[in-house]
């Protein structure tokens, strides 16, 4: 992760145990101003609880947390004023139209009537709420009441937004539209800490943090990430002729700039070979084949293999995972 | 979403940055407490079933009471078992006596299938008059009437006990009545015979001869008879006290007589009437006097002589219309104990639920995050249900004017009352929500309150009624001053006592300081 002029937040070592193996432990993180951090993991992993530390709502057993230069447990309303936050579940008030529950967390912040109205009529045309200000609490479809949770959050133009999980249980194209409205923001200025469970969310982050019992495995960027959980970049070889599958293997494994060869399962005559950039080294990769003084192994595609982010998360969980028990064992 | 979205930022935002002066932090500091105000009127003003129910439901209540409300004495279906020795007369006049009270069954029974029908409940209460009533009167005996229950209400015990004692004692009146009644005829005949002895007397004093002699002997002897058997029905000296001294002395004279009247037959059995002479002349003048007595004691009403102190009732509130009676029906007296236990208990409730339902919902987080203080949340949760609170006394005042029920002492503190009692109730309701861990935990609790207000707060059950290591209980109910208190100003037009307005102000006093300490103690990071 790049070093920031200034950061948002900064967390040193930071534990807060609820119970043996629930809680947050030893995370170490930093969030730069102007960019949006997407933690991920499984339910219950931690997610909610950093926010809160972040908040101040929970007050770390071990380390430090510093939100906008402050301790979070400290917070003073000037500070106070500076943040949004969207909580997982909907918590504004049923009997309450659209309009009167954005007015009232205005009203929280020491909002103005005027000021309230402007900046209302803007963010409900930003959410594509306007034409439901009227309608009441109980009558918006979830997707709606998230977009108005993000209407409170934003009513006071907050620098910081922490939004837990404002995807969770929405369908892929409102997720998409709020990913755009969390770049959108970002893109202005405003720095972004969003937890999600959808992995593949992972992508719209400036920096990913994957969690998993309450334990930061990995933070970066989602293109860093991807290379890490992989070791490099991978190269998708199919060969012309299957017979030359284990010379191919074979000149790889020599190729020094190859990091790793391997057979795809199920197939007789494809390959994943993993070098450190796949947009530099295909080409050499495809020389050091079809060298006709050399191997001569004709190769009838080659492209760089486009994994997923769950691939990705899974390999980080994994080599995680592999890691306690050696350390265990 | 378009691609050239853009997050708005136009609205000016600057006031809300760090450069804000003392005054802006103040009116900040009233648009947060005024946010969480509206907030609540708002979710009020949108559930009208609720508003409906609050204002409807105890006028409904009131208005069936005092429609439905006829008697506040208990009815008590009663079997009375005559013997049938009665006299027709003396049967009629105690049935009229026990009907005063009581409400008699047609049905006959027996003894042992009234007390089975007491013991299903379908009587209330048996009444077994004895045989030979009379005989044993005269015998010096205390005949009993025998009355048998079969409540379990200490209460309607209690009226059957008090019902019974005022029923023999109108009985035992009467019968006396009855008894002075015969007394007076018996008088009346003797006084004939006493103005006919003394006449007697006289002639006795004169020259008679032996045959003569004898005669007017053998009157006198019957004269003292008499005189013994009045002696006997006349009422002693206690029960006749205050109907004058002839009266008082008529026993007395009665026995002076019939001592006076033997020592004269002893007289007239010696032979010597010169020597008797002023025993006779005695006896004559003391004749004399008993028929004036009994002249006197036959002229006075047999009623006056066995109830001599009678008594008179005057309300002083009815004196001026020249009305005895001057309470109000039950329906008005009832009203402002209805007004009190609405307001608290709509405050109450509405406390009880405020927060924890906040707080379970999930809304205290976002609270926690936003610059607002708990100060404000609940100045402006206070401020929205007192306004809601006192529209509502407000309506239910007007619509108990209508259905008669008055206000007599002042209206400007029947509203600082009303805004006492409002703001006392709402702290109880919300120390309920800060220790409630659950909605349905803060009804119980709301209900326990309210089930505690009506026995204690002297709603239906007097205040005097409770041994005074209670009183704290009743003093720290705020419903117990608001009834007091709204009786005196709205049925006697009188301004409540000091420790009404003291306590509820001590109350809501108290109640506001521990709910923003276990709030503040809520709000902090954990």
């Amino acid at each position: 992760m790049d070093q920031p002029a200034h950061n948002a937040i900064e967390a040193r070592d930071v534990t807060l145990m609820f119970a043996e193996n629930a809680g947050v432990f030893d995370q170490t993180y930093t969030l730069a101003e102007g960019a949006i951090l997407g933690m991920i993991g499984p339910s219950g992993c931690g997610k909610t609880t950093t926010v809160r530390l972040a908040l101040g709502l929970y007050r770390p057993q071990r380390g430090s947390v510093r939100v906008l230069g402050a301790d979070p447990a400290a917070f003073t309303t000037r500070h106070r004023a500076r943040i949004g936050y969207i909580p997982q579940q909907f918590v504004l008030y049923p009997n309450l139209n659209v309009v009167e529950n954005a007015e009232f967390i205005a009203s929280l912040y020491g909002m103005r009537t005027g000021q309230i109205r402007k900046r209302l009529n803007e963010l409900l045309e930003f959410v594509d709420l306007a034409d439901a200000r009227n309608r009441l609490g109980r009558q918006l479809s979830g997707g709606m009441q998230r977009r108005l949770m993000l209407v409170g959050a934003l009513m006071h133009n907050p620098e910081l937004l922490f939004a837990d999980e404002p995807t969770a249980g929405i369908d892929p194209v409102l997720r998409s539209r709020f990913w755009q409205y969390f770049r959108t923001l970002r893109d202005d200025g405003h720095t972004l800490f969003i937890t999600t469970q959808i992995v593949s969310e992972a992508m719209y982050c400036d920096y990913v943090a994957v969690m998993r019992q309450g334990r930061l495995l990995a933070l970066d960027t989602p293109h860093n990430l991807k290379r890490r959980a992989l070791g490099g970049e991978i190269i998708h070889l199919t060969l012309a002729n299957p017979a030359h599958l284990a010379s191919a293997v074979g000149t790889l494994r020599r190729y020094r700039h190859v990091k790793e060869v391997r057979y795809v399962p199920g197939t007789d005559r494809e390959l994943h070979v993993t070098v450190d950039d796949a947009g530099d080294w295909l080409p050499e990769v495809l020389n050091v084949l079809e060298n006709p003084d050399g191997p001569n192994i004709v190769v009838e595609s080659a492209e760089e293999l486009a994994l997923t982010f769950d691939d990705v998360f899974v390999r980080i969980i994994h080599q995680w995972e592999a890691e306690e028990t050696g350390k265990q064992s | 979403m378009a691609s050239d979205r853009h997050a708005p930022h136009r609205t000016d935002m600057s006031s809300l940055r760090h450069h804000d002066t003392i005054p802006g932090e103040i009116l900040r500091w009233l648009i947060r407490a005024r946010g969480y105000f509206l907030k609540e009127v708002r979710e009020i003003r949108r559930q009208p079933l609720l508003i409906a129910s609050l204002i409807g439901g105890p006028l409904l209540v009131l208005v069936l009471f005092g429609i439905g409300f006829v008697n506040s004495n208990p009815v008590l279906h009663t079997a009375l078992l005559l013997p049938d020795d009665l006299p027709a007369d003396v049967r009629t006049r105690l049935i009229a006596a026990v009907r005063l009270n009581f409400t008699l069954s047609n049905h006959e029974y027996t003894a042992d299938e009234a007390r089975a029908a007491l013991a299903r409940g379908d009587l209330d209460v048996v009444q077994i008059v004895p045989r030979d009533i009379f005989t044993g009167l005269q015998r010096g005996e205390n005949p009993t009437i025998q009355v048998y229950s079969n409540a379990i209400n200490p209460l309607i015990e209690g009226w059957i006990q008090y019902l019974a004692y005022a029923q023999v004692n109108e009985i035992n009146k009467a019968l006396l009545t009855e008894q002075m009644r015969l007394a007076q005829q018996q008088a009346r005949s003797v006084s004939v015979q006493v103005a006919l002895g003394a006449e007697r007397l006289t002639e006795l004093e004169g020259q008679v001869g032996s045959a003569e002699r004898a005669m007017i002997q053998r009157d006198l002897r019957t004269l003292r008879d008499l005189i013994m058997q009045l002696r006997d029905m006349t009422p002693p000296n206690g029960m006749v006290a205050g109907q004058g001294d002839e009266i008082q002395r008529l026993r007395t004279t009665a026995d002076d007589a019939v001592r006076s009247l033997d020592h004269v037959n002893a007289i007239l059995d010696s032979g010597s009437l010169e020597r008797g002479l002023a025993e006779i002349r005695e006896s004559r003048e003391l004749l004399a006097l008993l028929e004036q007595q009994i002249t006197i004691f036959v002229s006075i009403a047999p009623e006056t002589i066995v109830s001599p102190l009678q008594h008179r009732y005057q309300n002083i509130r009815t004196e001026g219309s020249g009305q005895a009676s001057g309470a109000y029906p039950a329906v008005v007296y009832y009203a402002p104990g209805v007004l009190a236990l609405l307001v608290q208990h709509t405050a109450v409730s509405l406390g009880a639920l405020a927060l924890v339902r906040e707080r379970l919902m999930g809304a205290f987080e976002l609270f926690r995050v936003a610059p607002a203080t708990m100060v404000q949340l609940l100045i402006g949760k206070y401020l929205s249900y007192t306004l809601v609170i006192t529209l509502l006394a407000t309506v239910l005042t007007a619509a108990m004017r209508l259905l008669g029920v008055p206000l007599l002492g002042n209206w400007q503190f029947f509203a600082v009352l009303l805004l006492l009692l409002t703001l006392a109730s709402l702290g109880v309701g919300f120390l309920i929500s800060t220790i409630a861990r659950s909605d349905s935990q803060a009804i119980q609790y709301a209900m326990i309150t309210l089930l505690l207000s009506i026995f204690f707060s002297g709603f239906f059950i007097s205040r005097d009624s409770f041994a005074g290591w209670i009183m704290p209980v009743v003093a720290i109910i705020p419903m117990s001053h608001g009834v007091a208190g709204f009786q005196a100003l709205m049925l006697r037009g009188t301004l409540p006592g000091t420790e009404v307005w003291l306590e509820l102000a001590l109350i809501a006093s108290v109640t506001f300081a521990l709910v923003a300490v276990l709030l503040r103690r809520q709000f902090r990071a954990t």
